[in-house]
């Protein structure tokens, strides 16, 4: 071979299979992990196996903080079922953060008028009618407009999240305990009217089983239901759909329904189930995070279990990290960062072959 | 299956045990929850004290930073009452309600919460509040301002100051009127505008709130938030500042002249030592200047008129003699009227109802029928320009 | 004899895709200086693979390639660029809001100077006879204007090899000859040209020497005065083909769609088809002619309920219609489920096949599932008919596909055209309407669909063909609606009628004024 014969070049697969991927997204976290220790070696001089055995100490360490952590995955991952209709439909709704805080408004709203005025199981039942119809109805807002006027709707689900922050705040102080505190503490904390039950002295586990629950009913209505396979129609293309005989703006509505309604059953599993209290910052970003899960796991609900979990454990053992080696919170995130780029990264692979030249060989 | 769960359990232990082992110096352990971090005035004060008094004494500590007014702090408190703490303690108002449902649940751990306003009700002989008389160190820090006041008035600047608080409620109100109080002892005409930023950290909103009271023609501003942002304002604009939680030297080197703060040490101190005895412990814990918890920082002399020092020296003793109360009802008026009956709300209950009488022998009984303030009352010449939170 | 001087020659090139593709195996192929070479070869053959490869897109696995009798290595296409060989690919890569000498100096060192650029660009356009103003903007431009200017733009940057891919599937008649004359000019310049192309009437106009490509596989070359239709054709495609379409004569043939007085507007309010009436009969193959964009789309969208209608009537006679009692149904106003629902069987093959008629993404199965997701009761869909039937359909029309779940836009054009017609014949339709139904297929599977059609009109079905290719219309269809600027500009016999005829009512506005 003569003068310059490339070392490498770059090709876009044709096809991938579902495991090649996911052996191509193992590596890229195991790479991830390396490259994050030897950051944390440069920087701290800390020794990265007892960083990262931190980070699982932090997930995973007592039975607590498991249990914790499984919740968290079930409200990062019940979140992002929720916008996963809606993004399987190329919605993009990015209102999410929005939907479960008006859904957090709603459960603590009828659990601070109501508490002690109704039985408490007739309460829950009120709170999550309320949760469900809030987040509903910031679904429903931006969709109706986009069915009818064709707006832009990642723009408007995202205002929609700063209405709903506002009115979270608003009635933070109108109900705040004691006055002028900015804080609502904990909601019926003696007569714990309104308190999702607990099952088995496990707090968490009625939520967790909720969304598991969900799981397979998401899973499920988007693979072989009929909506489902609307769903799919109108994402492709709306021309393909009307062809079909499918009623574009109806499944567009339909579809932003459904994903509110689940953004605010999360809100009132947080609520009502969780943490008992309302703050503006309850959903934590997390309406935004779920759908970094949703793309990642490619919108397979059985998938973003799997991607969930990755960042519930990153994020809980970041914290954890931060604390045990008095790192600022900061060094969690950088680390946290570093993971994500790899694996967003990692995309790339899964989408182009890199060839190297000279071996002749496939390199993933 | 079962064998990849057992090794995953034997994984999730060995790597605990590796989390565990490290370097325990002392089987006496304690919690802290912050819910800042470092970053922030009032919480770096509360890491402070707390490592100083877990050095001091020789115990083993963890600081939690950054856990927020939620089931977090809940979670957290649990965890360390699980990693054998035997004291938690939490710094900020809205960790309270979370502090006590962790409680409930491990009775035989001791949670300390300063600034709460429910132990001596909760009924809970594991749960305490603490706080200090900060309202003595706030008029100490007003003696300083109302002398820089006075220099700034012979200027021809008006007799007018500026205060940033967080929200309205009893805590920093009482921050402020003593503060107002100290100043006006030594300007007695000055009149103070106040406006809240609706949290406890908030750096934009606290630099614009400084900016808004500058530009409202105030000769001098304090604050009662935990950013830097007052100060930063004030410096930037070369206006007198009169910090809390600690000196704010380093950012307003120019324009910082003293600051306030709770000393916690002392607190910590008595705790550890008490449940280390096996001591019972008062549900409400008032520090005082007395305890040493109630502390002024260095005195900025660049900044501060001359003879400053001297004047907070005198008012100082007379404070600790008690021939000087801060809210002497001589010295002030509420609606026009002399206060000489006041039902504070002490006891919390979801009514608010003010139940307690505050006012006798001529003052208003700050932190003594609990830790916590409970002055909530707008003086004359306060002018609060907002109160929406 | 004179010796033959090689502007490129690949040697035993091979490239694979993955393990299981292979879409060139030791292919060789020589282009001689000057000349025009036409590579021809049916979809899926490897022609624009093997192009790509020269352009620096794909880097071969095996074999070497020389230009100008230098071996050489293309690894970006720059290097192509470097060694003087321009592709110009069938989707354009311009910046929209640019203007033409922009987006030719675009990504080209040096200094920036529009102004002379644009005078170079002049100079290259009246040498070869261009016909664009540098200083336009390319979304202010036809088609055939954005290919001119990504041919002066390889020459811009001195290319003196020329590939051009498919170049005139975008292009009018008119243009193309305009093309063919503008390639001429280059060649009498000394630059050396490739054209991909399947339509063998062009390989015969414009080319000196056509190499053909069969599954991957170099099948020869053959001078092209020595060749024509049918022998390219036997070698494109292996075996002897029948250029002939068989055309029986009407079965029964009875009114199945009316059309009356339809007028339809677009968005913006421009008057789309204006009056158009005539008959679709059962048993017969109706065809639609027209100048591009003379109503055809909106025509067909509109009798299949996509398309808005102001004024007019479609109607609709049952098969088993029997003239008296029964009144025919008015599909005006109805959507394509409300059509269904009224028992009209219709099935349309609309022209924008994987944006309208197949969603891209799903397999053949998913794709069946279009027609009939509602058919079955209850919240779940059944793949179990869908999948029976893309089963049939894969075997029956030979689509060329892994299984029934491949991602159909991943399949060659052709077999997604099988999908699609397969599908829409599978409903047993009393309608079958088909828009540019043979639009970028090769000759075989052209003809397969043409029979397909036929096959449909002899069972009795109403079969409406929009097609561009006038020598077709007239071969397949029965009668042919000329429609000209959204009007009925003439019905004729298919059978009687010829070329000119056509030609000349496709640009004949009512109210007798002839266009241009």
């Amino acid at each position: 071979m003569n003068k310059k014969e490339p070392l490498l070049y770059i090709s876009k697969r044709e096809s991938i299979t579902w495991q090649k991927s996911w052996m191509i997204r193992g590596i890229a976290i195991l790479l991830a992990l390396v490259f994050c220790g030897i950051i944390t070696m440069l920087l701290t001089g800390l020794n990265p196996i007892e960083v990262f055995s931190t980070i699982f100490y932090g997930a995973f360490g007592t039975m607590r903080k498991s249990w914790v952590t499984a919740q968290k995955l079930a409200i990062l991952l019940g979140i992002s079922l929720a916008i996963t209709p809606a993004f399987k439909m190329r919605f993009w709704n990015i209102g999410a953060e929005g939907q479960v805080l008006i859904g957090c408004l709603a459960c603590a709203a009828c659990m601070i008028t109501l508490g002690g005025k109704v039985p408490s199981a007739l309460l829950v039942l009120i709170s999550l009618a309320a949760s469900l119809a809030a987040g509903a109805l910031w679904g429903f807002l931006p969709a109706i407009f986009k069915a009818h006027w064709e707006t832009n709707e990642t723009l408007f689900t995202l205002m929609m999240n700063y209405i709903a922050m506002q009115l979270a705040a608003y009635f933070i102080i109108v109900w705040e305990v004691p006055k002028g505190s900015g804080n609502i503490g904990i909601i019926n904390q003696n007569s714990q009217a309104g308190w999702l039950p607990v099952l088995g002295g496990q707090q968490y586990l009625l939520t967790i089983l909720l969304i598991a629950v969900l799981t397979g009913f998401m899973y499920v209505y988007l693979t072989y239901s009929k909506h489902g396979y609307e769903i799919s129609v109108v994402g492709e293309s709306h021309r393909t759909a009307s062809y079909a005989g499918i009623k574009v703006g109806r499944v567009i509505v339909r579809t932003m329904v459904l994903s509110g309604a689940i953004c605010g059953l999360v809100g009132f599993l947080l609520v009502s189930g969780n943490d008992h209290t309302l703050t503006t910052t309850l959903v934590d970003g997390r309406g935004f995070t779920a759908v970094m899960v949703s793309w990642l796991a490619k919108f397979n609900p059985i998938g973003m279990i799997f991607t969930s979990l990755l960042l519930v454990v990153l994020e809980r053992g970041a914290t954890e990290i931060s604390s045990v080696f008095s790192l600022n919170h900061s060094f969690a995130d950088i680390l946290t960062g570093i993971i994500l780029f790899f694996i967003i990264g990692s995309d790339f692979f899964t989408n182009y072959q890199v060839h190297f030249r000279k071996a002749k060989k496939e390199v993933e | 299956m079962k064998k990849i769960l057992a090794m995953v359990l034997a994984l999730v232990m060995a790597l605990a045990l590796v989390a565990c082992g490290g370097g325990n110096k002392s089987d006496f352990k304690v919690g802290f929850i912050t819910l800042h971090d470092e970053n922030s005035t009032y919480d770096l004060n509360f890491i402070n004290a707390a490592k100083a008094a877990c050095e001091k004494l020789g115990v083993d500590y963890v600081i939690k930073t950054n856990i927020g007014e939620d089931q977090s702090c809940y979670e957290t408190a649990c965890d360390m009452a699980d990693a054998g703490c035997k004291v938690v303690f939490a710094d900020s108002f809205g960790h309270e309600p979370y502090m006590i449902e962790a409680a409930k649940k491990y009775p035989d751990v001791q949670f300390c919460h300063s600034t709460g306003t429910r132990a001596h009700t909760e009924g809970l002989a594991n749960y305490h509040n603490a706080f200090a008389s900060i309202y003595e160190g706030r008029y100490l820090a007003g003696v300083a301002a109302g002398m820089k006041l006075q220099q700034l008035v012979a200027e021809g600047k008006p007799a007018k100051i500026g205060y940033v608080g967080a929200f309205t409620y009893a805590e920093v109100v009482s921050g402020y009127t003593s503060f107002f109080l100290g100043v006006r002892s030594i300007v007695p005409e000055v009149t103070m505008d106040v406006t809240f930023t609706g949290s406890w950290y908030n750096e934009a909103a606290e630099k614009e709130a400084a900016n808004k009271l500058i530009q409202g023609g105030c000769s001098l501003i304090s604050q009662h938030a935990d950013s830097f942002g007052a100060p930063t304002a004030c410096e930037t604009a070369g206006v007198p500042d009169v910090s809390y939680n600690g000196s704010t030297k380093d950012v307003a080197p120019n324009t910082y002249i003293i600051s306030s703060r709770i000393n916690w040490e002392p607190y910590y101190e008595y705790v550890i030592k008490a449940v280390q005895k096996g001591e019972k412990m008062d549900p409400d814990w008032t520090g005082t200047i007395a305890t040493g918890s109630v502390e002024l920082t260095e005195l900025n002399t660049d900044v501060a008129a001359p003879g400053t020092q001297e004047a907070i020296d005198k008012a100082m003793a007379e404070l600790k003699a008690g021939t000087l109360h801060v809210f002497d009802t001589s010295k002030f008026t509420v609606e026009g009227k002399a206060l000489d009956s006041y039902k504070a709300d002490v006891d919390s209950d979801e009514a608010y109802e003010h139940e307690t009488e505050v006012v006798s022998d001529g003052y208003f009984h700050e932190s003594e029928f609990r830790s916590a303030p409970y002055f909530d009352l707008t003086i004359d010449g306060i002018t609060l320009l907002d109160t929406a939170f | 004899m004179e010796v033959v001087k090689n502007a490129v020659r690949m040697e035993n090139i091979t490239k694979r895709f993955g393990t299981k593709v292979v879409a060139n195996n030791a292919v060789n192929l020589e282009l001689h200086e000057g000349e025009i070479l036409s590579l021809l070869g049916e979809n899926g053959s490897g022609k624009t693979t093997l192009m790509n490869m020269l352009s620096g897109i794909y880097h071969p696995d095996e074999g070497q390639i020389y230009i100008h009798d230098k071996p050489v290595v293309i690894a970006s296409p720059k290097d192509a660029f470097d060694n003087g060989i321009g592709m110009i690919h069938q989707h354009f890569k311009l910046v929209d809001v640019f203007t033409a000498t922009e987006n030719i100096v675009l990504g080209l060192p040096g200094k920036l100077d529009l102004k002379k650029s644009a005078q170079k660009i002049r100079e290259i356009c009246e040498k070869y006879g261009f016909d664009i103003d540098p200083d336009q903007k390319i979304y202010n431009m036809s088609v055939s204007q954005k290919q001119t200017v990504e041919i002066v733009k390889v020459l811009y940057r001195g290319a003196d090899i020329l590939i051009l891919d498919e170049p005139t599937a975008v292009l009018t008649p008119q243009e193309t000859d305009k093309l063919f004359q503008i390639m001429r000019n280059m060649q009498k310049d000394g630059k050396s040209l490739i054209i991909i192309t399947h339509k063998l009437h062009e390989v015969l106009e414009v080319s000196d020497r056509v190499a053909i490509l069969r599954k991957g596989e170099y099948v020869g070359d053959v001078a092209t005065k020595d060749a024509d239709q049918q022998s390219l054709t036997d070698m494109m495609v292996g075996r002897r083909v029948s250029l002939n379409i068989n055309r029986p004569n009407p079965v029964d043939p009875k009114p199945r769609l009316v059309i009356e007085h339809l007028t339809a507007y677009d968005e913006l309010g421009v008057k789309r088809l204006d009056d158009v009436s005539f008959t679709a009969n059962s048993g017969e193959v109706l065809g639609i002619a027209g100048v591009a964009g003379s109503g055809q789309r909106e025509l067909l969208e509109a009798v299949a309920g996509l398309y808005p209608v102001k004024e007019g009537k479609i109607l609709f006679y049952d098969p088993d219609y029997d003239g008296t009692d029964k009144l025919p149904k008015n599909l005006v106003g109805m959507d394509p489920m409300a059509i269904r629902k009224a028992g009209v069987a219709m099935s349309f093959v609309p022209e924008d096949r994987l944006g309208m008629g197949l969603v891209g993404t799903m397999g053949m199965t998913g794709n069946m599932l279009l027609r009939s997701w509602r058919k079955t009761k209850g919240l779940f869909v059944s793949r179990k008919e869908p999948e029976a039937m893309a089963k049939r359909i894969w075997e029956e029309l030979e689509v060329v596909t892994p299984s029934t779940n491949f991602p159909v836009r991943r399949m060659s054009g052709g077999n997604v055209q099988k999908v699609l017609v397969g599908r829409e014949i599978a409903q047993e339709p009393a309608v079958l309407m088909t828009a540019y139904a043979v639009r970028g297929l090769d000759i075989n599977t052209s003809y397969t669909i043409y029979n397909l059609l036929t096959e449909q009109k002899l069972k009795g079905r109403a079969v409406i063909y929009v097609g561009e290719d006038l020598d077709v219309l007239l071969e397949l269809c029965d009668r042919i609606v000329v429609l000209c600027g959204g009007q009925v500009s003439g019905v004729v016999d298919a059978r009687t009628t010829d070329k000119r005829e056509v030609g000349r009512l496709m640009t004949l506005h009512k109210g007798g004024a002839e266009n241009e």
